[in-house]
Order: C-alpha cells, then sequence, then structure tokens
C-alpha cells in the first residue's frame, strides 16, 4: 500500500482514538444514564486547565498529574451531580438540558475572568516527539492518549460487568424504579456513575494538553463532535464509542486530504447522518 | 441717563462679546465610532485611544486655526447598533465628520448610513477589502486592505526568496492555506491571484474552520505537493494546531510566510520558543527602520508614544497607532486644508492630499483613490510590512527602506532544529 495511504490511517486513527478518549465519559453521563450533559466540553476545559497549572506550578507532568485529576474530577463529578442534576432527576429532560447548558456557559465565563482569553500550551520533553518506522510517522503524545481510552475503555468494561456497583449502574440505564425496588441506592449509584463519567473527561483533558492548547472556549470545539461519537456509537455501548470515534478519525482524514479540509467536518456529519438512516440506534445499539 | 447710556453700551458691548467667544470658541464636532463596550471593546477604546492623543496635541496648540477638536462618542457594539447610532450622530448631534470603527463589519454596515447622508467618514482601521470597493464618495481609509496582506507575502516571494534561493519566480512552488472566514478567504485569494499573475506554480490553496481540531490533513497535502513556500493565514488557535503538527508530520519548507493574526502574536512565540524563529510574518508597519521618516515624522511618532503612554501606562502597538496615524492626518492636513466640516470641502481636501512615503508614522505615504477608481477612497500608499521572528522577537525585514534587519532563509528543517543547525544563504 502507498505510504501515503499508511500515514493517513494512522493520523485518522490517532485523531479518532482523541476523539474516544473525549467521548467516554459522555458514553456513561449521557449514553447511560441518560443524563444529556452539555458542560461536558467544559469539564474537559477544566481539566486541561488543571493539567496546564500543575504543569506550571509545580513542574507535574501531565501524564503524571492524572493521578490527581482522576481523582479529584471524580469528586468534583459527585459534587456537581449532587448539587445540579440530582434535584431535577424527576423533571422532564428539557429541565437537564437548560441545567446544564446554564452550568456549561458558568463555567466558561468563570475560566475566562479568572484565566484570561489567553491561548495556553504546555512544553513537555514529549510535547512534539514523533516515532519513526518504515517512513510512517508516529506522534508520541497521540499515541499515548490512543492506549489510554483503549485502556480506559476496557477497564470500565470490566468494572460495568463484574462489580457490584457497575452492574448497579447497568440496572439504573435499564429501569430506574425496578432498580429501585432491587434494592438498589439510586442517587449514590447515579453519583458514583456521574463521578466515574466526570474522571474519565479529567483524563481526557490530561493527556490533550501536551499536544493541544487550552482556552476558557475550547470545550465547544470537542463537545459537538463528542455527542456525534457518542449517537453514532449506539448511546449505550463503550465499545460503540471507540468505534465509532475511530471511524470519524479515518473519515477526516482522508476526506481531508482526497477531498477538501475545508469539507473534511461536512464530510463525516454526512456518513453520521447517512449511518442514523440505515441504522437508528447507531453502530452498536440494541433497538 | 448717562448711567443709562453706559448701561446699554455695556450690555451690548457684553453681548458682542460673547457672541464673538462663542463664534471664536465653536469647536470642530467630530463623531468617534467605535466599539466602545461588549466583546470588542478592547480594541476598539485602544484604536480610540490612539485618536485622542492626536486631539490632545492639536488642542494644545490651540485647536485648528482657533477652533478646538471635540468627539461625540457613540457606542457601536455590533454592526445593528453602529447603523443606528451613526444615525444619530448624524441626525441629532449634527455630526458631518464620522470617524472610527475598528471592526470591518461595524465600518461595512455604519458608513453605509454616513454615504447615504452625504457625511465623510474616516476609517483608521478595519482591513475588509469591500469596505472600499463600494464606489463611495464620502468614504475614506487610511490603512491597508487585507489583500494586501496577500499580495505582499507573493511580492516577497517574487522580489527576495526566489533570488536568495537562486531559483527562477516562475519556477517556485506556492502552498497556500487560509482559514475560511472572510479574513482568511480575503487575504488566501489574493495571494493566490497575484502568484498566479507573476506565473508562479500555485500547487495547493487549501482552506479550512480555524475551529477545527486536526489540520494534519492539510500538513500531509503539503507533503505530497512539497512547496517552496507556504503561505498561510491564521487565527491563534490553528496557526498553533498547524505548526504543531507540521512538526509531527515533518513538513519543510523554505520559507513560511504568515500574514497577521496568529502568526504575528506574542503567544504565538511564547509558545513555540525557539521553534517560531524564521517564521515571517506581515502586519502593519510597528518598529520600521526610522530611516523611512521624513521632515518631523519621527519626532511625532516618538511625541505620540510616550504621551500614550502617560495616559495610557502602556506603549501603542498596532491598534492605537492606526488610530492616531488617521486622526493626525486629519488634524494636522485635511481640516486646515478644507476649513471647515463641510464635507464637500473635507472631501476635495483629502483627495488633494499627496504625502510620500515617510510622512505618516506608519511610514508610508498617502494618497487617496479618486471615486472613479475600484477602491474608491483607499489610501493607495497604505502598505503592510513583512517580519521575521529571530530570537522570538519580530523584525521587519521588507519592503527594504523599512527593514531593520536581514531576512534569513532557508528555514531549517525539524530536524536540523532539533540539532540546532541553520544553513542560512548568505
Amino acid at each position: 500500500m502507498d505510504i501515503t495511504i499508511l500515514q493517513l490511517i494512522i493520523n485518522g486513527l490517532l485523531l479518532g482514538g482523541m476523539y474516544a478518549l473525549i467521548s467516554i465519559g459522555l458514553t456513561l453521563i449521557f449514553g447511560v444514564l441518560e443524563i444529556v450533559n452539555f458542560a461536558h466540553g467544559e469539564f474537559l476545559m477544566l481539566a486541561m486547565y488543571a493539567a496546564y497549572w500543575l504543569f506550571q506550578l509545580y513542574g507535574i507532568d501531565p501524564y503524571v498529574s492524572m493521578l490527581i485529576i482522576l481523582p479529584l474530577f471524580f469528586l468534583v463529578g459527585i459534587a456537581v451531580q449532587r448539587v445540579t442534576i440530582q434535584p431535577i432527576l424527576n423533571a422532564p429532560p428539557l429541565n437537564q438540558i437548560f441545567m446544564t447548558v446554564g452550568l456549561s456557559m458558568v463555567l466558561q465565563n468563570a475560566a475566562l475572568f479568572i484565566w484570561t482569553a489567553d491561548y495556553r500550551t504546555v512544553k513537555t520533553t514529549y510535547s512534539g516527539l514523533t516515532l519513526k518506522t518504515a517512513g510512517l510517522l508516529i506522534s508520541f503524545p497521540r499515541l499515548v492518549a490512543f492506549l489510554l481510552a483503549m485502556g480506559l475503555i476496557a477497564a470500565l468494561l470490566i468494572f460495568l460487568q463484574k462489580t457490584y456497583t457497575g452492574k448497579a449502574i447497568r440496572a439504573l440505564a435499564q429501569e430506574r424504579k425496578a432498580a429501585l425496588l432491587m434494592g438498589i441506592d439510586v442517587y449514590r449509584t447515579y453519583q458514583i456513575a456521574f463521578g466515574i463519567g466526570t474522571a474519565c473527561v479529567g483524563a481526557a483533558g490530561a493527556m490533550l494538553i501536551p499536544v493541544f492548547f487550552v482556552f476558557p472556549s475550547v470545550g465547544s470545539l470537542f463537545v459537538l463532535i463528542a455527542f456525534v461519537v457518542v449517537v453514532l456509537g449506539g448511546y449505550n455501548s463503550l465499545t460503540g464509542s471507540l468505534v465509532g470515534g475511530l471511524l470519524i478519525g479515518v473519515v477526516e482524514a482522508f476526506s481531508g486530504f482526497f477531498i477538501s479540509p475545508h469539507l473534511k467536518e461536512a464530510i463525516y456529519f454526512v456518513i453520521f447522518i447517512l449511518i442514523l438512516l440505515f441504522k437508528p440506534t447507531g453502530l452498536f445499539g440494541r433497538a | 441717563m448717562k448711567r443709562g447710556v453706559i448701561g446699554i453700551v455695556a450690555v451690548l458691548l457684553l453681548g458682542w462679546g460673547i457672541s464673538s467667544v462663542a463664534i471664536a470658541a465653536e469647536p470642530y464636532r467630530i463623531g468617534a465610532l467605535f466599539p466602545f463596550t461588549g466583546s470588542l471593546a478592547l480594541l476598539g477604546n485602544e484604536s480610540f485611544n490612539g485618536a485622542v492623543i492626536a486631539q490632545d496635541m492639536v488642542n494644545e496648540k490651540g485647536g485648528i486655526q482657533g477652533k478646538k477638536v471635540e468627539w461625540v462618542k457613540a457606542d457601536g457594539v455590533d454592526p445593528k447598533k453602529a447603523i443606528t447610532e451613526c444615525e444619530r450622530l448624524i441626525a441629532v448631534e449634527k455630526i458631518k465628520l464620522v470617524f472610527g470603527t475598528y471592526s470591518s463589519s461595524l465600518s461595512f454596515a455604519a458608513s453605509e448610513i454616513a454615504e447615504r447622508n452625504k457625511v465623510i467618514y474616516w476609517e483608521q482601521g478595519a482591513i475588509a477589502d469591500n469596505i472600499t470597493a463600494r464606489g463611495f464618495k464620502y468614504l475614506f481609509r487610511t490603512i491597508a486592505r487585507a489583500g494586501d496582506f496577500g499580495n505582499l507575502a507573493v511580492k516577497f516571494t517574487n522580489e527576495v526568496v526566489a533570488p536568495k534561493l537562486k531559483m527562477d519566480p516562475k519556477k517556485i512552488k506556492v502552498g497556500i492555506m487560509f482559514e475560511d472566514s472572510l479574513y482568511g478567504t480575503t487575504v488566501g485569494n489574493s495571494a493566490a491571484k497575484k502568484a498566479k499573475e507573476l506565473g508562479m506554480d500555485v500547487v495547493a490553496a487549501e482552506s479550512y474552520s480555524h475551529k477545527t481540531v486536526d489540520l494534519s490533513s492539510v500538513a500531509m497535502i503539503f507533503k505530497s505537493k512539497r512547496p517552496d513556500v507556504i503561505i498561510a493565514t491564521s487565527y491563534m488557535e490553528d496557526s498553533i494546531l498547524f505548526w504543531r503538527q507540521a512538526k509531527e508530520m515533518d513538513l519543510n519548507v523554505k520559507a513560511f510566510i504568515g500574514t497577521g493574526a496568529g502568526h504575528g502574536m506574542p503567544e504565538w512565540a511564547k509558545t513555540f520558543g525557539n521553534e517560531a524563529n524564521y517564521i515571517f510574518n506581515i502586519d502593519p508597519p510597528i518598529g520600521i527602520n526610522p530611516r523611512v521618516f521624513k521632515g518631523n515624522t519621527l519626532e511625532v511618532l516618538n511625541d505620540f508614544r510616550e504621551r500614550f503612554n502617560k495616559k495610557f501606562t502602556h506603549y501603542p502597538a498596532t491598534h492605537a497607532t492606526a488610530g492616531f496615524m488617521a486622526a493626525h492626518l486629519l488634524f494636522e492636513v485635511v481640516l486646515p486644508k478644507a476649513g471647515s466640516l463641510d464635507p464637500e470641502a473635507v472631501r476635495k481636501a483629502a483627495l488633494a492630499v499627496d504625502i510620500p512615503e515617510g510622512g505618516t508614522v506608519f511610514g508610508f505615504g498617502v494618497k487617496f483613490a479618486p471615486p472613479d477608481n475600484p477602491a474608491a477612497g483607499q489610501n493607495l500608499r497604505a502598505i503592510p510590512v513583512l517580519m521575521q521572528w529571530q530570537e522570538q522577537k519580530p523584525w521587519v525585514v521588507y519592503p527594504g527602506t523599512f527593514a531593520v534587519r536581514e531576512a534569513l532563509m532557508p528555514l531549517p528543517t525539524w530536524e536540523e532544529r532539533a540539532k540546532g543547525i541553520t544553513k542560512f544563504i548568505k
């Protein structure tokens, strides 16, 4: 195969890995818990700032800072769920949308107020590091992000299948009232699930900061694609999100090169619409 | 009786005195239409502050032919508000000359109102080409257009890059990339047009959304088409993303020319450190070689800079200087010649202005295009200049008379950068 084609596949997969990584938390919150979380992008933004400041102030490498950000964002998630989502769990879904859109605006403007609109980047030793094999170029930090996405998905799949809390989350997703009748602590399980989802976004933020940059509305660049990935994957399927993310990444890399960089976003949306036309439940969704 | 006469005389004298004072002091009232609040406020105020210094300077001398200059401020937050504020200035405040506006979309909308009412619109900072492409008779713009940025990039490639690299300009391969809003499209298309006019080989002209999170496909296109020179028009986020992905994809060219916005920001250099070095960028003429200035222009510039720093506690950059340059030209050259704010007289005076290179604080001259010119009202002598990042600071390198340093080429490859070697041609 032509080396350019191989390189495009690699670029697409690495980009798709990034999309999948960002979407994992949303799959759990939006796909499994069915909470439409429009503040997802802002959690990503906060995580990127957290990784940025840990690096700037304390010299903590973004990959190491994940050990701090993961538990921190788990707690942030629980707090956010407790304060904003829990009181309106029984209200119509529209109220959740207003609540999370409002939360997203508050967080964005708070970030603008505290950190200004400046673009911030970190420069680690591996920031521009590229692995060269047989004429192919693989960006090291993107590869790490890709592998982490795989690892996180595998860990979450095991957690949801094997542990009591995991099973409780799935039970909740299937039928809340029945779960309650089976003696599951519904509020606690919601909090934990939301916490895990937020922690996953936290990890994504730490992974992204070596290759990307952060500014108060950086979340808006990613949040739409995260929703697309989740819906494409079939709402409640982590494997689906991974495949959906990779698919969009590869489509973007190819259409950008062969058609036009100007149209690449439009093209993956066309493919998104086509897939939903023929399989309305998404790639891995069950009717 | 005597007393009565004295009283009447005194009253008459007083009345005459008051009216004569009133005539002498009747100021030049000029509308200042800027986005003073809202999201554009920062640079809107900065632009106006430059003009305020020009006002201070002229009023200190006693005004224009004895008449002081006064601003009537109007806050054009968005195009709709700019229109209503411009209407208010003209109808309620009876303003005959509007000075503005910094943002192109605001200027485009408000100048329409001024033209319809036969009121002068003096544009100091908006750069969209279409503002002076409508054949307006009462509109004047002092600074260069966006398209001039693209043209300069190609002219530089033709006159400096090709000879230095010992290449035939007609054989040089040019790659163009631009973000797809009005700004990027205007600059990118003008560069492509100019390059084709000069017979260059435009191997790729790619646009993209500046909100994209991946530009590896643009880097891949350039890698396969192998341009010698890349001309890029990017905002901040996409300029950072592209240069990072250019490194990841090991994309190497002989010269990389940015055309304002992203590539000119101090944050750009801060983000990339030494990897920002030897990139070119085009911006309005700041930090140019003082040998350009003729007459007392350099003293005026220094006086302006010091006054600005004293009043606003920082030194002026591009926007404030643009505001000052336009206002200074108006107060020192155009209005004294016109003798009043009558739009016809101001028009005549403006069209008669003929300032050669070195006569303004931007270094370029002034000659407004007459109404039959396709760019009616545009200052045809306004140009941007080309700078190069060296030691993480921007230095003007082109055109020759404006230059403070020599352009260094070719751009080191990523491998050479990693090893810290450069192979510049003397």
